[in-house]
């Protein structure tokens, strides 16, 4: 009896798995090991030890760092997705017309444009504000990272709203739900877990940011992917393996959360 | 003084697009529903029905026209303030809900006190009989069972119309019959106006008081079941209701409503002339299949046309056989009743005349 094709059952499919998970999860791997290394250099493993994260634990600049990153990254994303929604819901809630894919277009702007460009402007650009206003607090480096968190918010809420039944709207109309009602009580409802997405990549993003962030801080306005740049242009010690393990148990940790999350409400 | 209709359309137009493409989907229309009516808008698809529920139900507003309530004008009125619910075609539950916050949305809605919304979602729950699944999300019933919480929650506000958006198209055939039975049920315990659209003849004929044939955003015909069927106003009615044989003829003399009709294909019958028509010259003349039988062609006495039998249906209540009339064009359709253990009488290919029952024949309006 013939089978379905499986791309499983093809030749070489298994090698060719197995070589893209390495490709992936090796250097990780790699990294996280040498965050527990006892000795003082990352070319020689001299046992396991914890003495790197206590470093990193005790070091103020990393904590300062840690809190800068997760204050702009909650700001950001909280205001992304609250802007993103909006958008989301006045270019799916409306007749097609002409003009609306260059709208998308203009609402994705920051995955079409190098990063870069985008930082050498704003760079020049807040240049100009500081001197005009003589501001230099966290908001800069705010406005920028929700400007870029807008598209990553956007496309789930989009693709949430986009597979909603209109009727359901039109159901919660007929039930005398004023506007307002029916989008409380129906579309938000509904909608949630495609904004808790939105949130999250968002969030996660914001967390990431080394381009723009390096571009717009002002001095001593580290967040913590800019001070391990700083860092390793120095001296590279196991603290840097300590830091990034544990950067990377918050990044798993958050989408861990999120997901779960999700998953209760359908 | 009379009574007022329950809902009054004014000749109403809903037209979409502009300029070249404009399109009218209602055209001009008016027709009155009387109160506590099961009154169907019937016609095939995209003849305007859908649009006039949905301007009803506020969700389009007319180009021109009014919508009366009771006598009260609410076409610019919007969806949320009109007492008028909708079951829809999709039943559109809210999948977030359970099956008694289903119903219990629209009193929500209205700010009724809590105490008032339980005892009526009870009560609407009893009325559907669906007590058992109270608590259950829309998602784990059946689809009968969500045609019965989509009726529960339109009814429960207490609306002064219901519309129906083809609530049954997506049943199957046992559950449809089953749930026929059940609409009319409701409707006579609940003294509601129920406006249903269909485009299923049977349905229409079986359910309604009172039908309205629509075609290209016009009504073309409005009355009960029995005149629907038994006098089409035209030749489009005739054809959508039921299946008709059409036949054309010369008029002769007309003597009390019944006028002398001359066909190439049956020679000379007698036809019903609608009242108030005065028809002339060439006309059509309209006959349902079960008022015809079939006969041996050697009787001509008995039959007043004859041809070959081109095929046989059997339908298991009846059996359909078409019949290419001697004029060699015109395909006669006839119904026969089946008795118990009866043969074939006649099968394809036999030559077979065609005797029709007295006041068969009618002559269309054209």
């Amino acid at each position: 009896m013939a089978r379905a094709f499986s791309i499983r059952r093809q030749r070489g499919f298994t090698a060719i798995a197995v070589a893209c998970f390495f490709a992936l999860y090796l250097p990780i791997g790699v990294l996280v090991f040498y965050s527990f290394n006892a000795g003082e250099s990352l070319a020689s493993f001299d046992g396991i030890s914890l003495r790197w994260f206590a470093k990193a634990f005790q070091n103020q600049q990393v904590i300062d760092a840690s809190i800068r990153s997760l204050q702009i990254a909650s700001v950001a994303a909280v205001v992304a997705t609250i802007a993103a929604t909006m958008a989301a819901l006045a270019t799916t809630r409306t007749e097609p017309y002409r003009g609306l894919t260059l709208k998308y277009a203009f609402i994705n702007q920051p995955l079409m444009i190098p990063e870069i460009v985008t930082a050498v402007a704003l760079l020049i650009f807040f240049a100009r504000i500081k001197i005009w206003t003589g501001y230099s607090g966290l908001g800069y480096l705010i406005a920028a990272h929700t400007a870029f968190c807008i598209p990553f918010a956007y496309l789930p809420i989009r693709a949430r709203l986009e597979n909603m039944d209109l009727t359901l709207e039109k159901a919660a109309a007929d039930l005398y739900a004023t506007p307002w009602n029916a989008f409380r009580y129906v579309t938000l409802p509904l909608l949630w877990p495609g904004i808790l997405a939105g949130f999250m990549l968002a969030f996660v993003i914001s967390l990431d940011d080394v381009v723009i962030t390096e571009f717009v801080k002002s001095a001593g306005q580290d967040t913590l992917p800019t001070y391990m740049l700083g860092q390793i242009r120095r001296s590279i010690t196991p603290e840097m393996n300590a830091i990034s393990t544990l950067f990377l148990l918050l990044s798993i940790g958050v989408v861990t959360v999120f997901f779960i999350v999700n998953r209760k409400r359908v | 003084m009379a009574e007022l209709n329950a809902v009054e359309i004014r000749q109403v137009s809903k037209i979409f697009g502009f300029g070249e493409f404009a399109f009218a989907a209602v055209d001009n229309t008016s027709v009155s529903i009387r109160q506590n009516e099961f009154f169907t808008l019937l016609g095939p698809s995209g003849c305007g029905k859908t649009t006039l529920l949905r301007l009803i139900a506020g969700f389009e507003y007319p180009t021109s026209g009014e919508i009366l309530l009771n006598g009260e004008n609410i076409a610019a009125m919007p969806p949320f303030k009109r007492p008028i619910n909708t079951v829809f075609q999709s039943y559109a539950l809210f999948p977030h809900m359970t099956v008694a916050e289903n119903i219990g949305f629209g009193l929500t809605m209205l700010g009724k006190p809590k105490q008032e919304i339980k005892s009526r979602v009870d009560a609407m729950l009893k009325l559907v009989r669906m007590e058992a699944l109270a608590g259950r999300r829309t998602s784990q019933i059946s689809g009968g069972q969500q045609q019965r919480v989509a009726l529960a929650r339109a009814l429960a506000p207490q609306p002064k119309v219901l519309l129906l958006d083809e609530p049954l198209s997506a049943l199957d055939y046992k559950l449809r019959k089953d749930m026929q039975i059940e609409l009319k049920r409701l409707q006579a315990e609940t003294g509601i106006t129920f406006i249903f659209v269909t485009h299923d003849q049977e349905e229409a004929l079986t359910m309604s008081d009172r039908i309205a044939v629509m075609s290209s955003g016009k009504i073309l015909q409005v009355g009960n079941p029995r005149e629907i069927y038994d006098a089409p106003a035209d030749r489009f009615v005739a054809d959508f209701i039921g299946e008709t044989n059409f036949l054309k003829g010369r008029i002769g003399s007309v003597v009390n409503g019944v006028a002398d009709v001359d066909t190439s294909v049956a020679g000379r019958i007698s036809a019903t002339v609608p009242q108030d028509f005065h028809a002339e010259g060439e006309v059509t003349v309209v006959l349902r299949p079960e008022h015809a039988t079939l006969c041996p062609p050697d009787q001509p006495a008995a039959c007043q046309m004859s041809g070959t039998l081109e095929n046989v249906v059997y339908f298991g209540t009846d059996t359909h056989y078409h019949v290419r009339l001697s004029d060699g064009e015109t395909v006669f359709t006839l119904r026969e009743q089946n008795k118990p253990l009866q043969a074939a009488r006649f099968s394809a290919g036999d030559r077979v005349g065609i005797a029709l029952e007295a006041n068969a024949a009618r002559v269309l309006r054209n």
